[in-house]
C-alpha cells in the first residue's frame, strides 16, 4: 500500500487550526505557500453528460446546407437577422448553441476547445453499454474490473488521501471502480461524525471513535480511521458550509453546480484532489428537443453556467486544473418524428484549462452526406475518445503512456494541449 | 402461461438434446455425504467460542441467545442443518406475503413492469400526454419534474406498475431473508454466487429480471451442483442480457445448424423457416411494428444481432469458471463465444406471437435444433455450426446447442475452475490471504465430488484454517453484513426496509447495482475508505439511537428490560451481547476510556433535540440534493440515462424517522456498533 500516512504527515493542517478570523482564501493560501503544505497538484475535472449529447445542436457546422433539410424543426440560424435565437457564430465555421453563450469567453480566451466528431468504435447504442466502455475505457469489453480515472489515480502514483480521487455522486461511478480508494460523497458538510440535531453528543462520539480506533489491531481499518478523522477534522476547520464561491461568482442551483462548487472548494483547500467527477443528465432528448428553449436549452444552460461559474470562482488555481466533458454517444442527424433525434454515433466534447489549445474546434467534422454518416444516419466518430483522454492525461497530468491507460489500444493522441 | 406451452413434441425433443448435452459430461454422482466432524476443540476453542465463529462466518450474525441455542443444539448439528437448507421460514413467509412481484414468471414481469420509456410511449401514442409533456418527462432533472398524474393513470389503467415496486420488492426481499431467515447459510451462500454470476440493475434491459435470475438460476443451487447453476445462469435472460450473448449469432458467411435460406430454396419459397431477425428482445420488443417512426426504426436497429459478441464467452472463462490465469486464449474466448451464438431469450410482447407461430412451423422439422424453455430460447437459425477447438478439445461440425452445453461441462470440471471457485469460497469463508494448502484442499474436494458444493463446504468446515486463530475476525463485514448484523444482534424489528437499505447503499454497496460483472471485490480495502468508514460509524450511532425510520429497536429488552445502573455496567453487560464470545474484556477496557471521558458523559447527557445543528445560508447550494441518508429522504439511484430510479418495497412510503433516543445506553450502543470491533467477522 501507499504510504497512506504521508497525509497526516504533511504538515498543512497546522495552519488550518491557527488563530480566528482570516478568511477562506487566506487560510488556503496560507496552505498553499506554508512550509511542509502539499504540493499543489494538477487536476483532471470530468463532467459525464448522461444520456447522449446531440452535437450537432450543441456546436453545428454553418454553411452545410443538408443540415437544415434533415432537422428543420430543430434547425438554427447564426444569422444576425435570426435575432434572440440565433446560435453564436464561433468564426471558424462552427456555431454555438445560444443556451452555451456562457462559455463564450473562455472560448475567446482561448482556453475552451471543442472536439468533433468523438465517440467510441463500438457500434452500440445502448446507453449502458456505452457508458460502460467509454467508463473502463475498453470499447467493447464489459468485464474491464477498473474504471479508466481510478487507473489515472494509480498511474500518478502519489500518495493517497482521503480526497485524491473524489466522485460528485451517491454511489461510485464506474469510472472510479478499482483498487484506488475514491470517495463518492454528494454533499461534504456531511463528511463527519453525525448525530442529526445534536451536535454536541456527535461530536463527543467522533472522539469516542477516534480513540477506538486508534488502538485497534487491524491495521487496515486504524490508518484508514486516522486518515478519516484527519480528513474530517480539515474540512471542520475550514468550515465548508461557510464556503463562500469568489467575489461575483454565482452559481445556478442545480445538481451539477453544487457538485463543481464542492469541487472549486476542495481544490482551493489543497487537500491532494487530482481526479473528480460529476454528472449531468437529461439529455436523451428524443421528443420535442427545442431549439432556443426547451429541454436541450435547459440542459445547455445549466451546464454553460455551472462551468463558467466554477471556472471563475477557481482564480489563480486555473493553472492547475482542466476540465473535461464526455458524452456516451451522439444522435441521429436527421430529427425524428417527434422533434426530437434519436440513440447515434458520434457527439462533441468541451476541453477547458489554461493549456489547452482553446478556441478551436479540433477533430474532424466532415460533410453531411449519406455515405459519411455512420450506418447512413448518424454523426460519424472521426475521433476516438481515448485520443482525447489520453493528450489530456499526457498533457496535464503528465502521463505519458497511454497503453496503460487504455489497454489493447495503441492509436495515437489528438493535439489538443500545448 | 398454459396456453403458450409448446406442444409435447417439442418438449421431448428439446428434452433429448438436454440429456444429450448432460451425460456428456465429466460428472461423476456425488459421493454418498457423510455427517461432518467440526474440529473446533483441536484449534483449543471453546464450544461457545466455536459457536459465535460458526455463526460470524455462516449466518449474517447472531441473534440473542443464539450462541445458546447451537451450543445446546450441537455444533455438527446446526451445521448439517443449515448445509440441508430448506428449513420453514414463517416469519420471511409472513413478510413477503404482500409483495407484489416475488413470485412472477418473467414474461409476467414484462407485462405488469414494462420499461417506464415504453409506457411513455405508448401514453404518448394513445393522446394521453401531448410530445410538449413527454419531452419534459424524458429531459428533466430530479427535483424540476412537472406533473406525471397523467402518465401514471394511464399505467394504471393499462394494468401496468412502476418498475422501482419491482427494484423495491426485490431489495426488500434480500433484507428481510438475511435478517429474518432460519436457512442463513443459504442467503449468505446465495449473496455468494449472485456476486459470483453478478447481473446489475444499473443495465435496463437486464433490470426486470435480476430478481428472478436470483430465484430461479442462483437461490436453488447453491447447496446443489456447481454445474447445474453455471447453466442456470447462462441461460437466463438477465445474463444474455447483461452480458450481450442475446444479441451474439453467427458471424455472416458461417454454417448455421437451421439454415434460413436453404430451407426455403428446399421449400421453394423465401425465408419463412426461421424466426425472423430479432435476436436481443426483452422489453424493447413490444414495439408497434405499424409505426414508421425513426424511434422504432431506431428500436430494430438496435436489437439487430451484428454477428459475434464475445463477452460472455470471455466472463464465462475469465469469471465464472477458469479464472483470469485459467489458460485460455483468445482463440478459445471466440470458439467459445461461436458455442453459444442462438442461446437467447424468448421474446415477448407482439413479436412472441410470431416467433412462436414461426416455431410452431419449425417444429415440423425433425432436426432443426430449435429449444424453446421459457425464457430461454435456442435458434438454431442463428448458432454457428462449424467444427470449433476449445481448450485443446474439438468440437465437430453440424451440431446446436450441444456446443453450449458441452462447453458448461468441460469448463465446470476443468482444475483452474476447482482452484479459482476454491479460492473464491476460501476468500470469503475464511481469511483475504487464504493458504495454498486450504485452496488445494478444496479445490481437489471439487474435483472429486463433481462440483458438489455441499461437499466442498462441509471440508472448508472441517479445516483446521477455518477455525485458525489468524482467521478468526480477520474479515471486513461487508455494508450488507455491517447492516444485517447489527440489526440481527440487537433484534431489531424491520416494519419498513427502504431507510435502513439506504444505508446499506450509503455505506457504499448498493444493492443488486454493482456495474462490472466482476461483483463486488471481496477484500477489506475494497470496503474501507475513508468515506465508507465515517458512514460505518454514523450508521451504528444513528441505528442505535432510533434515528433510522422503520426499525423498531428496544434495546432494553435485551437486557430483560433491566436498566444499567452505570456506563461501566452498560458496557459490561452490552459488548458481549453485541459480540458474543470475543475477547471482550480487551474491547471494554478500551471503550471505558471513552466512555469515562467526562466531556463524553456530560455531553451525552446535554443531547437534547434543543440542541439543533443550524446549517448557516449556503450560497447556491441546493438543500434538495443535500441529501444524507438519514431515513426519509429518496435515495436516488441513477438508470443508464441519469434519471433516478427510486427502491420503494411495495410503494408505500416509510414512517418519519421516531423520536431519536437520548439516552446514554443508546449511545453506549452506538459507538460499540461503529467501533472497529463491530466491523469484523
Amino acid at each position: 500500500m501507499i504510504d497512506r500516512r504521508a497525509f497526516l504527515k504533511a504538515g498543512g493542517l497546522a495552519l488550518f487550526t491557527a488563530g480566528t478570523g482570516p478568511t477562506f482564501l487566506e487560510q488556503a493560501a496560507r496552505a498553499a505557500t506554508g512550509p511542509g503544505s502539499f504540493k499543489r497538484r494538477k487536476v483532471l475535472v470530468t463532467i459525464f453528460q448522461r444520456g447522449a449529447m446531440d452535437a450537432l445542436m450543441a456546436v453545428p457546422p454553418l454553411g452545410d446546407s443538408r443540415l437544415q433539410r434533415l432537422r428543420p424543426r430543430l434547425f438554427m440560424s447564426a444569422a444576425r437577422n435570426a435575432g434572440d435565437g440565433a446560435l453564436h457564430d464561433l468564426g471558424v465555421d462552427f456555431g454555438l448553441h445560444p443556451a452555451f453563450g456562457d462559455l463564450l469567453p473562455m472560448w475567446r480566451d482561448n482556453n475552451l476547445a471543442v472536439v468533433h466528431a468523438v465517440g467510441s468504435p463500438d457500434a452500440t447504442r445502448s446507453h449502458f453499454d456505452a457508458q460502460d466502455y467509454m467508463e473502463t475505457g475498453t470499447p467493447g469489453r464489459k468485464g474491464t474490473p477498473d474504471g479508466w480515472l481510478n487507473r489515472v489515480v494509480g498511474e500518478l502514483g502519489h500518495d493517497a488521501t482521503p480526497f485524491r480521487a473524489v466522485s460528485m455522486t451517491a454511489a461510485l461511478p464506474r469510472s472510479l471502480y478499482g483498487e484506488h480508494a475514491a470517495l463518492a460523497v454528494t454533499d461534504l458538510r456531511n463528511f463527519k461524525v453525525d448525530l442529526p440535531g445534536a451536535r454536541a453528543a456527535s461530536q463527543a462520539a467522533g472522539k469516542g471513535f477516534e480513540a477506538l480506533y486508534e488502538q485497534t489491531s487491524q491495521d487496515l481499518l486504524r490508518d484508514t480511521a486516522a486518515e478519516t478523522f484527519e480528513a474530517v477534522d480539515m474540512l471542520d476547520k475550514l468550515d465548508v458550509s461557510r464556503y463562500r464561491p469568489m467575489a461575483g461568482v454565482r452559481y445556478p442551483r442545480s445538481t451539477l453546480a453544487t457538485s463543481l462548487q464542492q469541487i472549486a472548494f476542495l481544490i482551493k483547500s489543497d487537500v491532494g484532489l487530482e481526479v473528480a467527477f460529476a454528472e449531468s443528465g437529461g439529455w436523451d432528448t428524443h421528443v420535442q428537443q427545442g431549439t432556443r428553449n426547451g429541454p436541450f436549452a435547459r440542459r445547455a444552460q445549466d451546464l454553460s453556467k455551472s462551468i463558467a461559474a466554477f471556472w471563475r470562482d477557481l482564480g489563480t488555481f486555473r493553472d492547475d486544473v482542466v476540465l473535461m466533458t464526455m458524452t456516451e454517444f451522439g444522435r441521429t442527424v436527421a430529427e425524428n418524428g417527434s422533434g426530437g433525434t434519436d440513440h447515434g454515433h458520434g457527439s462533441c466534447l468541451f476541453v477547458l484549462g489554461n493549456d489547452v489549445d482553446g478556441g478551436k474546434v479540433h477533430g474532424n467534422l466532415p460533410p453531411l452526406v449519406p455515405e459519411n454518416l455512420y450506418e447512413g444516419r448518424d454523426l460519424p466518430v472521426t475521433t476516438d475518445f481515448r485520443s482525447v483522454f489520453s493528450e489530456v492525461a499526457s498533457k496535464h497530468l503528465s502521463l505519458p503512456s497511454s497503453t496503460n491507460l487504455f489497454p489493447n489500444w495503441s492509436g495515437g493522441r489528438i493535439a489538443l494541449m500545448g | 402461461m398454459l396456453r403458450n406451452q409448446p406442444p409435447k413434441l417439442w418438449l421431448v425433443f428439446s428434452a433429448i438434446v438436454l440429456s444429450v448435452g448432460s451425460a456428456t459430461g465429466a460428472y461423476a454422482k456425488p459421493e454418498s455425504e457423510a455427517a461432518s466432524s467440526l474440529p473446533w476443540r483441536e484449534v483449543g476453542l471453546s464450544e461457545r467460542q466455536a459457536a459465535a465463529h460458526l455463526l460470524d462466518r455462516l449466518t449474517f450474525g447472531a441473534e440473542p441467545g443464539d450462541v445458546d441455542r447451537l451450543v445446546a443444539m450441537g455444533l455438527d448439528t446446526w451445521f448439517e442443518q443449515q448445509l440441508a437448507g430448506g428449513l420453514p421460514d414463517p416469519v420471511v413467509d409472513r413478510f413477503l406475503k404482500g409483495f407484489r412481484s416475488l413470485d412472477l414468471d418473467n414474461r409476467q414481469i414484462t407485462e405488469i413492469y414494462p420499461d417506464p420509456s415504453m409506457v411513455l410511449r405508448q401514453a404518448s401514442r394513445a393522446g394521453v400526454v401531448d410530445d410538449e409533456m413527454v419531452a419534459d418527462l424524458q429531459n428533466r432533472e430530479r427535483g424540476e419534474r412537472p406533473e406525471r398524474r397523467q402518465v401514471r393513470e394511464y399505467a394504471r389503467e393499462q394494468g401496468y406498475r412502476p418498475q422501482r415496486e419491482l427494484v423495491g420488492e426485490m431489495v426488500a426481499q434480500k433484507l428481510i431473508r438475511a435478517r429474518y431467515s432460519q436457512n442463513q447459510l443459504t442467503e449468505v451462500l446465495t449473496d455468494f454466487w449472485f456476486n459470483h454470476f453478478n447481473v446489475s440493475i444499473t443495465d435496463n434491459q437486464c433490470r426486470p429480471f435480476v430478481h428472478t435470475y436470483e430465484r430461479d438460476a442462483i437461490r436453488p443451487h447453491v447447496l446443489g451442483d456447481f454445474r447445474s447453476m453455471l447453466e442456470a445462469t447462462a441461460k437466463h435472460p438477465a445474463m444474455l442480457l447483461y452480458l450481450d450473448n442475446a444479441r451474439s449469432v453467427a458471424d455472416e458467411g458461417a454454417p448455421k445448424k437451421f439454415d434460413r435460406d436453404q430451407f426455403a430454396k428446399s421449400q421453394g419459397r423465401r425465408g419463412r423457416g426461421g424466426l425472423g431477425r430479432q435476436g436481443r428482445v426483452g422489453q424493447q420488443g413490444r414495439v408497434d411494428r405499424q409505426r414508421g417512426s425513426s424511434e422504432v426504426e431506431q428500436a430494430i436497429a438496435q436489437r439487430r444481432p451484428q454477428g459475434l459478441n464475445e463477452n460472455y464467452a470471455r466472463e464465462l472463462m475469465e469469471l465464472h469458471t477458469l479464472g483470469v490465469d485459467g489458460g485460455y486464449s483468445q482463440d478459445d474466448v471466440i470458439a467459445v463465444a461461436r458455442a453459444f451464438t442462438g442461446w437467447a431469450t424468448y421474446p415477448a410482447g407482439p413479436l412472441r406471437e410470431q416467433v412462436e407461430r414461426r416455431i410452431a412451423r419449425a417444429r415440423r422439422l425433425p432436426n432443426a435444433g430449435f429449444v424453446f424453455e421459457d425464457p430461454f430460447l435456442f435458434r438454431a437459425d442463428s448458432h454457428d455450426s462449424g467444427p470449433k477447438t476449445i481448450l485443446g478439445k474439438t468440437y465437430p461440425a453440424g451440431r446446436g446447442i450441444e456446443d453450449g452445453l458441452e462447453v458448461l461441462d468441460a469448463l465446470a470440471g476443468h482444475p483452474a475452475t476447482a482452484r479459482h471457485l476454491a479460492t473464491k469460497l476460501a476468500v470469503r469463508f475464511v481469511s483475504d490471504q487464504p493458504s495454498p494448502e486450504l485452496v488445494d484442499r478444496l479445490a481437489s474436494r471439487f474435483q472429486s465430488s463433481g462440483g458438489d458444493l455441499k461437499q466442498v463446504l462441509r471440508t472448508l468446515a472441517e479445516s483446521p484454517e477455518f477455525w485458525s486463530v489468524e482467521a478468526r475476525q480477520s474479515k471486513i463485514k461487508s455494508p450488507f453484513e455491517v447492516t444485517v448484523s447489527a440489526l440481527r444482534v440487537l433484534d431489531v424489528e424491520i416494519q419498513h426496509p427502504r431507510p435502513v437499505l439506504e444505508w446499506v447503499w450509503q455505506m457504499g454497496q448498493p444493492l443488486y447495482s454493482y456495474q462490472a460483472p466482476t461483483g463486488y471485490p471481496d477484500r477489506a480495502d475494497a470496503w474501507v475508505n475513508t468515506g465508507a468508514l465515517l458512514n460505518r460509524m454514523n450508521f451504528g450511532l444513528q441505528l442505535a439511537t432510533g434515528r433510522i425510520a422503520g426499525l423498531d429497536i428496544d434495546l432494553a429488552a435485551l437486557n430483560d428490560h433491566r436498566e444499567p445502573a452505570s456506563l461501566q455496567e452498560a458496557l459490561e453487560v452490552y459488548v458481549p451481547l453485541l459480540m458474543p464470545e470475543r475477547d471482550s474484556a480487551e474491547t471494554i477496557r478500551r471503550l471505558e476510556s471513552v466512555v469515562h471521558d467526562p466531556e463524553l458523559a456530560t455531553k451525552i447527557a446535554q443531547a437534547a433535540p434543543a440542541d439543533e445543528v443550524t446549517d448557516p445560508v449556503f450560497d447556491g447550494w441546493d438543500p434538495m440534493l443535500a441529501s444524507t441518508g438519514r431515513g426519509s429522504e429518496d435515495r436516488p439511484r441513477r438508470d443508464q440515462q441519469g434519471q433516478q430510479v427510486l427502491g420503494r418495497a411495495g410503494g408505500r412510503r416509510p414512517p418519519s424517522p421516531p423520536e431519536p433516543d437520548h439516552s446514554a445506553l443508546a449511545h453506549v450502543v452506538g459507538v460499540i456498533l461503529g467501533s472497529p470491533e463491530f466491523q469484523r467477522r
